[in-house]
C-alpha cells in the first residue's frame, strides 16, 4: 500500500472544477487510487461524484493510497495535481 | 446531518423543478436552467452567461446522466441567494457527448456551493436514486430523493 498525504492548495477546496480535474487525472493514470478525507470518509478517487462528496475544503489535508504496484508515480502526480491551485479562472 | 439535507430542498422552488423540458442543445439546456434560476429572484441574468463560460471551460457532467451547470467564480456576485434548479430532459441532451437526462442548476455565492455539490454528489452515487430522479415526474419525487437520509449506505 503506497500512502501520501497532501494539503489542498486550491483556495475554494475539491469542489467542481478542481475536483473534475483531479478525478480525471486519476482516471488517466490507470492506477486504482483511493482517496480519503481527513474525517475518514474514503471515495475512489477517479469518481468526480465520490470526490464531490467528500466535500474538501481549501487547506484540508487528504490521503491518497493505493494497493497497486506502480502507484507510486501516479500518487506523485496526483499529490502535485492538488499542489497547486486547480482554481485558476 | 438531517438539517443539511433540508437544506438541499428549502433551496430548490417548486416552480423550479421542470420534469418535461426539451432542449435542442446543451447551451439551450444551460439557459433552460439558468432561467430556473433567474425566475426565482436568485440571479442576476448576467449569471447565465457565467454558466455557460464555465461550461466552456470543464464540463459539468458528473456521470448518471446528470449535469450540474453554475457560474465561474467570478460570477458569484451575481447571485443574489444560493438556490437550485432541476430541469428533465426526457429526451436527452448531448452534453459533450454525454447524454444528460437531468441538469441542476446551481446558484451560491462564496463557498456556498461546496456544501451543496457535495451533497448532491452524496444522492448521485447512489444508482437507485440517481435512476429514481432520471425517471422523476413530479416534485415530490425530486424532493424525496434529495431529503432521503442515508447515513448508512457505507457498507456497499
Amino acid at each position: 500500500m503506497s500512502e501520501r498525504t497532501v494539503k489542498v492548495a486550491s483556495s475554494v477546496g475539491l469542489h467542481a472544477r478542481p475536483a473534475s480535474l483531479f478525478s480525471q487525472a486519476a482516471a488517466a493514470t490507470g492506477v486504482p487510487v483511493t482517496l480519503t478525507s481527513a474525517a475518514g470518509k474514503s471515495v475512489n478517487a477517479a469518481s468526480i461524484l465520490g470526490v464531490l462528496s467528500l466535500g474538501v475544503g481549501g487547506g484540508e489535508e487528504v490521503t491518497l493510497s493505493s494497493d497497486a504496484e506502480n502507484a507510486d508515480a501516479a500518487l506523485d502526480q496526483l499529490v502535485a495535481l492538488l499542489s497547486r491551485d486547480l482554481d485558476q479562472e | 446531518m438531517g438539517d443539511e439535507q433540508k437544506e438541499l430542498t428549502s433551496l430548490l422552488a417548486e416552480r423550479s423543478i421542470r420534469l418535461d423540458a426539451r432542449a435542442s442543445d446543451r447551451d439551450d439546456a444551460i439557459r433552460q436552467a439558468g432561467q430556473a434560476l433567474l425566475d426565482v429572484g436568485a440571479i442576476d441574468p448576467g449569471y447565465i452567461d457565467a454558466m455557460l463560460e464555465r461550461e466552456n471551460s470543464v464540463s459539468t457532467f458528473v456521470g448518471e446522466g446528470v449535469a450540474i451547470p453554475h457560474g465561474t467564480l467570478a460570477g458569484k456576485d451575481l447571485v443574489t441567494e444560493d438556490a437550485l434548479s432541476v430541469i428533465r430532459f426526457p429526451d436527452g441532451v448531448d452534453w459533450g457527448g454525454n447524454e444528460v437526462t437531468v441538469a441542476v442548476g446551481i446558484a451560491a455565492r462564496g463557498n456556498g456551493h461546496i456544501a451543496l455539490l457535495s451533497q448532491l454528489a452524496t444522492v448521485l452515487l447512489d444508482p437507485e436514486r440517481a435512476a429514481a430522479l432520471r425517471n422523476a415526474t413530479t416534485a415530490d419525487q425530486v424532493y424525496g430523493l434529495l431529503t432521503t437520509d442515508d447515513d448508512d449506505d457505507d457498507d456497499q
